[in-house]
């Protein structure tokens, strides 16, 4: 098995959902971030190519964690998405390449002529 | 000559325990060492169910202490076993009333699962253990042919339901619950896993020590509510050594490892085929096949079962095996195997890595 995670910190003020995982690694993901990043079928699609671009996630929120098993997390949203499944390795995953999948959202949303607010 | 409880401690870290390869004292089975004088007294606690073996294990043990502690007095050692809930994940509920849950899962059907399931199940409570097995498989229930039990459960509170029993075992079955043997369940998805999710929770289990989960094959959707939603402490692969079979218990193996439960070990079934005029033994389905699985994999094999002639007759009776021969040599596999999973599961038992993630909010 991958990397477990040892706790979750949601900071609501700051909209950051802070991972500590047993590696000793900790990642802090901002909500955005994660909200247009959803690995569910609405934000992925079925495969690569298939991403819906997620616009005006700037302020989103997070009402609730429900915990999938022992390998996921299913993030409640405030803007009503609750379909995305994060397991421990997609949030590694995430963590790992944040400032690159940042950037290219950013880009992709200027290619668009789309805003984050 | 006097000793202390170190030296005791001490004479005992030198001996293995058979079953699970550690020594008594790191495997925290040594209780309550008494001294006096040179007369010894201690309890030994397994954490699995092994009543046939726990006369072995005295003998075993005041043999190794007399040789080890010279001039020592009256020894009396007492072997027990008992058996440790495990670590509950949070978020999802611990099944009130049920310790550990074993889950008996194959990616192909027809491999023997319910079979396996049923055997195990008996023998690891002859073993001495609270067993029950609940029939997962909604679309083809086997386990109330496979226990010889028929009729309906009973209700005491109208909300709940009395497990069925038989053999010493408790059982709950959607075959419990539909008249006749060709009603089919015509049902899809979400009827099948809401089904499953009360057969588990609204069955009064009393007080189990495992409650072993004969699993539907296949990688859909039973096993996917197993996982998100039932505190299973691991999960037994079925499978025979042919490959078209080895390709889906690969399959099954890949799907409890991606939601976060952990593997047992893999059963082969029918791994020979016993000739029941001349005794000849043959691989018909191929030799090693599951060894091999093991060794790319690195999980247990737990053991390989034949393909013999009586094991179906007696399940197809409501005999089982273990229970219509418990002295003979597929029940004493059957044993092997029920042991080698109740030692690993008591291990997994006190790991509590695996539990879920704390989770804070904090309005920083």
């Amino acid at each position: 098995m991958s990397e477990q995670p040892t706790e979750i910190k949601l900071h609501q003020q700051s909209r950051l959902l802070e991972i500590t995982f047993d590696d000793g690694v900790c990642f802090q993901l901002p909500y955005e971030f994660l909200r247009v990043y959803s690995p569910s079928a609405e934000v992925s699609g079925h495969g690569p190519g298939q991403e819906v671009l997620q616009t005006g996630k700037k302020d989103v929120g997070i009402k609730e964690l429900i915990p999938i098993g022992s390998y996921a997390v299913q993030i409640n949203f405030d803007d009503g998405h609750d379909t995305g499944l994060y397991t421990w390795e997609y949030l590694y995953k995430l963590g790992k390449n944040q400032s690159r999948l940042w950037q290219d959202y950013l880009d992709r949303l200027s290619a668009a002529g789309a805003v984050r607010e | 000559m006097s000793f202390s409880e170190t030296d005791v401690q001490n004479a005992l870290k030198n001996l293995i325990d058979p079953n699970t390869k550690k020594d008594y004292v790191s495997g925290k089975s040594v209780k309550n060492i008494k001294v006096n004088g040179s007369d010894v007294s201690l309890d030994i606690m397994l954490g699995y169910p092994a009543r046939s073996v726990w006369d072995d294990i005295r003998s075993m043990i005041e043999t190794h202490l007399k040789a080890s502690l010279k001039g020592i007095g009256k020894l009396s050692v007492n072997v027990s076993s008992k058996v440790v809930p495990h670590a509950v994940q949070r978020g999802v509920k611990l099944v009130e009333g049920v310790k550990n849950i074993i889950a008996v899962a194959s990616g192909k059907g027809g491999v023997g699962k319910s079979t396996t399931a049923v055997n195990l199940a008996l023998a690891l409570a002859a073993e001495g253990a609270r067993v029950g097995v609940l029939d997962a498989d909604i679309y083809g229930p086997s386990q109330p042919t496979m226990l010889g039990i028929s009729g309906q459960p009973k209700s005491v509170d109208g909300k709940s339901i009395e497990p069925m029993t038989n053999h010493g075992l408790q059982a709950m079955s959607i075959g419990f619950m539909i008249d006749g043997e060709d009603t089919p369940m015509v049902w899809r998805g979400p009827m099948v896993t809401q089904a499953l999710d009360q057969l588990l929770h609204q069955t009064r289990w009393d007080n189990l020590d495992y409650l072993v989960v004969d699993l539907p094959p296949g990688t859909g959707d039973i096993q996917l509510t197993l996982a998100q939603k039932v505190p299973v402490t691991g999960a037994v692969i079925v499978t025979t050594p042919q490959d078209i079979a080895l390709m889906d218990a690969r399959k099954g193996l890949k799907m409890f490892e991606k939601v976060g439960i952990k593997i047992v070990g893999i059963v082969e079934n029918m791994s020979t085929h016993i000739c029941s005029k001349c005794g000849h033994e043959e691989h018909i389905f191929g030799a090693g096949g599951g060894e091999k699985m093991c060794g790319d994999y690195k999980v247990e094999f737990l053991g390989g079962l034949p393909l013999d002639i009586r094991i179906r007759e007696q399940a197809d009776s409501g005999n089982p095996t273990v229970v219509a021969d418990p002295e003979g040599k597929i029940a004493k596999e059957y044993k092997q195997i029920a042991r080698r999973i109740a030692v690993k599961v008591a291990d997994m038992a006190q790991d509590h890595s695996a539990a879920f993630p704390k989770i804070v909010v904090q309005n920083t």
